[in-house]
């Protein structure tokens, strides 16, 4: 049971947030003092701690001096190990509450107390003891000194006996209660304080390492919450230290405009925030994911802090979303919680422990606004980071909705700080336009995607959720009816002008036709006079032969003689001219 | 004999033990009650008997009456006036 760190060995409590916190458990030879408001939670703590033990099948001895052991008995009926601890024989209760009206005469110790204590735990085999409001005996000591002295008393004595003691004493606020105890931390190596007080009505309790000499330990103030399996501490960091390898994988949004609009789909492991005004249909939406991973047979983890689960699947149902089915295939789990009912930190705690039951893929929380708006004393907000840093260091995609306050000046930019924990954001809202409210959406943000920053319109049917295109008119965009009536006009005006153009067309298909045929009509014209100035040529030709023929008759006829008695040269002379 | 006895819780020889067990005594002479039945029980002997009293400080003194209820005070009784004011009962009878 014990662990070796260092030079110090430590005992596991078996309350798994306390042995993370204090890496290991509490000194195995030594005393814890638990400091502590009235109902922080000390006996608790004391009781859980021995019923753990007893069920590992040691002994253990619990020392009440507040309570009769039926008082303790009803202490821890409260959990679930309540009644196996009251029951076992392990199990050694006794009541050391001083006796009514005891008076004090001079100092006393409580050797005899450890002598008896000491008695018990050899005969029961026990390494745990717990002295629940030793305070209610020490605080009679005359001298605060002597009381100083018991409890060092008592640490001798519990390493003497390799015991881990852990004993309780009531603060007022954070310190020590009364001088009785003054100087109690100072002696000892290793406090927890615990304190419940009031933040917007409800009980609110921390929980802190005041101190552990020799050993690492997380110093920072926790929420501790209780329920039936007994006390939680809201601090896990063994996912943060091992995260999931980050995915580039994209999933479907089931949209497949939307899965467009976020360049293929939102990346797995990622958180996606979805923000509007009451009824934009965030859940709708939230829902039509969530169905899409459940069809590829992943685990969805679904919180809704609005409504109750029934409902959530019988409204998405009217449009065509079926998470019933998926419910019932079990790879849905709708979990309903009142967000007033509970702390911020309670809620986280709860669903950390659904985290690690259910190890979801996919998870929703509907709308992470409430959680935000919960009462809580330290910042609701880091309470929310942490939450979904865990979620991201083991790999599961988150969504989650967020209402955008009515009213609020800034609109989108009071969701800031939600929206700084999301890897995409989504924007839904109501665009009111010609006497109609027309639902819209719009991609804020996506990390590693270059989103459209177009407004869309998203239509709801019974068949789901699609994305339209909404109709550009100048600057505005157009929805609704308005869209539609542009639409319609637009595929008039484009219809006429079709027409225009075909009639254009088919105009010039006929000058062009025309043009053609002037043109077949003037080659056959051009061919018609070509032939027929070859026609003239060869006419022309013919009648000049006929013509010289008969000059040269002439000739001969007039000077026969002269020709051929020696006019030879003088002839001669007038033939060449003729001839050529 | 008185209708009262006495019991004195001690833890073996320790000094706060040894100093109660003298100023009991001492009281007693003081207050004349001598003949009060007086038993002294050592818890490192009988740890028993601290479970069966719910005594665990030392010392103590306890005054128990005819029907068996009980007072206590703790200390080593050094505080004669709360002594003598405890032990009031059973003072004085045998002047």
């Amino acid at each position: 049971m014990s662990v070796e760190m260092g030079t110090l060995q430590k005992r596991a409590t078996g309350i798994v947030d306390l042995d993370t916190v204090t890496h290991g458990g509490l000194p195995a030879r030594g005393v814890t003092l638990v400091l502590g408001d009235a109902g922080a939670g000390k006996t608790v703590l004391g009781l859980q701690i021995l019923a753990n033990a007893v069920a590992a099948g040691e002994g253990a001895v619990y020392v009440s001096f507040e309570e009769s052991r039926d008082g303790v008995a009803l202490d821890a009926a409260s959990f679930d190990w309540g009644a196996d601890l009251m029951a076992s024989e392990h199990l050694a209760v006794i009541d050391a509450r001083p006796p009514p009206g005891a008076a004090v005469a001079g100092g006393f110790d409580i050797e005899g107390l450890l002598t008896m204590v000491e008695a018990q735990a050899q005969a029961l085999g026990a390494h745990w003891v717990v002295l629940d409001g030793i305070d209610r005996l020490l605080q009679l000591q005359p001298d605060a000194h002597q009381a100083l002295f018991e409890v060092d008393r008592l640490r001798r004595w519990c390493e003497d006996a390799g015991l881990s003691l852990l004993f309780t004493g009531k603060t007022g606020g954070q310190q020590a209660v009364g001088n009785y105890f003054e100087g109690i931390e100072y002696l000892l190596d290793t406090v927890l304080i615990l304190s419940a007080r009031m933040a917007n009505n409800r009980l609110n309790r921390r929980f802190r390492i005041g101190k552990y000499r020799g050993t690492a330990h997380v110093t920072k103030e926790l929420a501790m919450v209780m329920d039936q399996r007994g006390i939680h501490l809201g601090h896990d960091t063994t996912a943060l230290e091992n995260p999931a390898p980050v995915s580039s994988r994209r999933l479907s949004t089931g949209i497949p405009r939307l899965d467009d609009v976020l360049g293929g789909g939102i990346y797995a492991g990622s958180t996606v925030l979805i923000s509007g005004l009451p009824g934009t249909s965030k859940t709708t939406l939230v829902a039509q994911f969530a169905a899409t991973c459940a069809e590829r047979g992943e685990r969805v983890l679904y919180i809704s802090f609005d409504e109750l689960a029934d409902r959530i699947v019988r409204n998405v149902a009217t449009t065509g979303i079926d998470l019933g089915a998926h419910r019932d295939s079990g790879r849905l789990t709708i979990i309903a919680r009142q967000a007033w009912r509970a702390q911020v930190e309670e809620h986280y705690i709860h669903i950390i422990g659904l985290l690690n039951e259910m190890a979801p893929d996919f998870l929703v929380i509907d709308p992470i606004s409430a959680l935000l708006k919960a009462s809580s004393e330290e910042d609701a907000m880091e309470t929310n980071e942490r939450l979904l840093q865990l979620a991201r260091a083991r790999g599961i995609t988150c969504v989650l909705t967020s209402l955008s306050e009515t009213g609020a000046p800034e609109g989108e930019a009071t969701l800031s700080q939600a929206s700084t924990l999301a890897d995409a954001w989504i924007s839904l809202a109501y665009h009111i336009q010609s006497g109609e409210r027309n639902r819209t959406l719009s991609v804020v943000k996506a990390r590693g995607s270059a989103p459209s920053n177009q407004v869309r319109e998203i239509l709801l049917s019974e068949k789901g959720l699609e994305l339209a295109d909404v109709y550009q008119f100048g600057t505005e965009v157009l929805m609704g009816t308005a869209r539609l009536q542009k639409e319609m006009e637009a595929r008039r005006a484009a219809e006429a002008e079709a027409a225009e153009r075909e009639q254009r067309r088919q105009e010039l298909a006929r000058q062009i036709e025309q043009a053609e045929s002037r043109i077949q009509e003037a080659n056959s014209e051009l061919q018609r006079l070509q032939n027929q100035l070859a026609l003239e040529d060869q006419e022309n030709a013919r009648a000049d032969r006929e013509t010289t023929a008969r000059q040269d008759d002439i000739q001969t006829q007039r000077t026969p003689r002269a020709s051929e008695r020696g006019g030879h040269s003088a002839s001669g002379s007038g033939h060449d001219g003729s001839e050529q | 004999m008185s209708d009262y006895r006495l019991i004195l819780f001690v833890t073996g020889e320790a000094p706060r033990s040894q100093r109660a067990r003298a100023n009991l005594d001492a009281a007693l002479e003081r207050l004349r009650a001598h003949d009060t039945g007086c038993e002294e029980v050592d818890l490192i002997q009988s740890p028993q008997r601290a479970l069966d009293t719910g005594i665990f400080a030392t010392p103590a003194l306890a005054l128990i009456d005819a029907r068996g209820n009980q007072q206590l005070l703790y200390g080593d009784l050094s505080d004669d006036t709360r002594v003598d004011r405890f032990l009031t009962p059973v003072a004085g009878r045998h002047p």
